[in-house]
């Protein structure tokens, strides 16, 4: 008994500590800006730096013989998001304290850039971990340096929402991606956004992912495609707002192709399969409108798309696709009127045929009893 | 017709002499072999192909490898059975040819008048079964049923098989068309034949003939009576228990 109310009471002191400790944790976890700011009052080192750096001329020489500007804009500071909350140079120039500055190690500009952008993850550790499982970091690991970190798509000094205006993140990525971005400011979805600046469309981001984007040419990404179409394209109250189908994705799932890929995805991820996704047929980032005439997927165009797979087809062949349409007596009549045999004669007859042979057990039970009655 | 001969020795009283009748040749026997064989190896190829979403279709068809392997059996068994069905259609018009085609498995008016007459005795509306011919208005069922249904899933299957030739000559709307069809009419084959073909050859009775080729005098007299009265042109009735029903 004694012994019972010692741990009970040593288990309460231990979740008392606990909560205090959780709390605390959660507290520091929920201010890291808060809390910076209030250990460190707000210095005003900004000023104190760019009083050198916002000499426009003020450069220096790396040993590679390439020359770097040591110059900061001070609008570029003030239209950032990270100045006008007090966050200042010394955040991310963490090294530097006083001048003259310790010597810089540098030999390229580009490790000096690949060095500073560390700094971003003292605060945003989440989309910095991501990051680091992208296809650009895996680039970057292989040898490539050129493979973009933060500040690459971000901006250094002039951080800013990267979504304002949302055709921005094109521009972004199209800053290296060019022909890509080239095709999709063609495509509907990216005339549409450039155009009317349409928040329904998707950008490279909705499709790509953020900051773990991913090698879009395995395996995975493909079967993985119409899944990705049909969280737009499955989604009957935006399609109906231009006047499209909603059941492109279900239809599809039904037809040959999606059944193999459906198959693959959820068996043999990583093994590459020919099927056709959504891609093959639409295109990738050159997707257009149906009726486009420059469409691959255009009547006019069909049986050229058809045959990058299907060599040789004839012209009937595109009929074999149902084209996303559900089965109707107008468009498809040899399917419709097989489904209308198969749902109506066929039952009909096993049924008859069922019925005489309960019949029969039936008699033969009933004979069964009255000879043995009898 | 083959009858045994009676045996009049004396001697030999105890044994019982059955006559025997034969009902098919030893080429329709082994026809009816192979399909058995086909018919087994394409459900079980197939079925799986069908219901490709399902847990035991996977555990099946567990790799890539492996859903070519099942395909390349199902087709070289499409090719066996193909070949049997133009070895049936052909031995047919041959015989049709030289005017030696049996008019028996040909649907008639008197099978109409067989299953109405046999409904009404199913019903209790009557005690007589039927006097059946060579073969009965089930049996002929069985057959059409099952000759269309295969004819159509060969035709299909091929289609299947070789849809980017067949465009060539036929629409495209065939193609998802016989994919509908080919599916649903082996699930629709299969259960024709357990529930309809193997209730009368196994349940009913066990009607083995297809193997041995022959019917027994008993089995004759009592399921192939018209049959029997014109091979014989003795009555079917059994002279123990003329004037009941059997």
């Amino acid at each position: 008994m004694r012994k019972a109310n010692c741990i009970q009471s040593a288990s309460l002191a231990l979740s008392g500590c606990l909560i205090v400790a959780l709390a605390l944790a959660f507290a520091l976890a929920s201010a890291p800006t808060l809390l910076a700011q209030a250990d460190e009052p707000h210095q005003e080192t900004e000023k104190y730096c760019l009083s050198c750096h916002g000499n426009p001329d003020l450069k220096m020489t790396l040993p590679d013989g390439e020359e770097v500007s040591l110059y900061v804009s001070s609008e570029d500071l003030e239209g950032s998001v990270h100045s006008p909350a007090g966050i200042e140079c010394e955040a991310c120039h963490t090294e530097i304290k006083t001048y003259p500055h310790p010597p810089m190690e540098f030999k390229t500009r580009r490790e000096m850039t690949r060095t500073y952008y560390l700094a971003c993850q003292k605060c945003h550790a989440a989309n910095y971990e991501k990051a680091q499982d992208s296809m650009h970091a895996q680039v970057a690991e292989a040898g490539n340096l050129d493979a973009p970190v933060c500040t690459d798509c971000h901006g250094a000094h002039d951080v800013r929402p990267p979504d304002q205006p949302r055709s921005q993140i094109s521009i972004t990525c199209g800053k290296c991606h060019t022909e890509i971005n080239q095709e999709y400011s063609y495509s509907i979805h990216g005339s549409v956004l450039l155009g009317e600046d349409n928040p329904d469309v998707p950008v490279c981001t909705d499709c790509h992912g953020v900051h773990n984007i991913q090698d879009p040419r395995t395996a995975q990404f493909r079967v993985e495609t119409p899944d990705l179409c049909a969280g737009c394209h499955a989604n009957s109250e935006l399609m109906a707002k231009y006047g499209l189908s909603a059941d492109v994705y279900d239809l599809y799932d039904l037809s040959w192709h999606g059944v193999d890929i459906a198959v693959y995805k959820s068996q043999w991820p990583t093994i590459w399969h020919e099927s056709a996704v959504c891609t093959d047929c639409h295109g990738i980032h050159n997707i257009r409108s149906t009726d486009d005439p420059d469409s691959t997927v255009n009547p006019k165009n069909l049986l050229a798309t058809c045959q990058k797979c299907h060599p040789g087809v004839g012209p009937n062949w595109t009929d074999a696709w149902t084209g996303h349409n559900k089965i109707d007596p107008q468009r498809t009549p040899i399917l419709y009127y097989t489904e209308v045999f198969y749902n109506s004669f066929t039952p009909l007859v096993l049924w008859l045929s069922v019925i005489y042979v309960i019949l029969q057990i039936f008699h033969a039970i009933v004979d069964r009893v009255r000879r043995s009655l009898s | 017709m083959s009858v045994t001969p009676p045996n009049n020795d004396p001697a030999a009283a105890p044994v019982r002499v059955e006559r025997t009748y034969k009902r098919f040749t030893l080429g329709q026997r082994w026809e009816h072999a192979v399909l058995i064989v086909c018919v087994l190896v394409l459900l079980l190829t197939g079925l799986p192909q069908k219901y490709r979403g399902t847990e035991w279709s996977h555990w099946l068809l567990s790799t890539p490898e492996r859903v070519y392997q099942i395909q390349q059996i199902h087709h070289i068994t499409a090719l066996v059975l193909t070949a049997e069905l133009l070895y049936h259609i052909g031995r047919a018009i041959y015989l049709i040819i030289r005017r030696r085609l049996p008019g028996d498995l040909l649907p008639n008016m008197q099978d109409v008048r067989d299953a109405w007459r046999m409904i009404r005795y199913l019903l209790f509306l009557t005690r007589k079964k039927p006097a059946y011919g060579k073969y009965n208005f089930e049996q002929k069922f069985t057959y059409w049923f099952l000759f269309l249904g295969i004819g159509l899933l060969v035709i299909t299957g091929f289609i299947l098989w070789f849809p980017e030739t067949v465009t060539r000559f036929l629409p495209g709307g065939v193609v998802p068309a016989a994919l509908l069809a080919h599916s649903n009419e082996a699930v629709v084959a299969a259960i024709f034949i357990v529930v309809w073909h193997f209730f009368h050859v196994h349940l009913e009775r066990l009607n083995l003939s297809i193997f041995t080729g022959r019917l027994s005098e008993d089995e004759m007299r009592t399921y192939h009576a018209a049959e029997f009265e014109r091979l014989t042109g003795e009555n079917a009735i059994f002279p123990e228990d003329k004037g009941g029903s059997r």
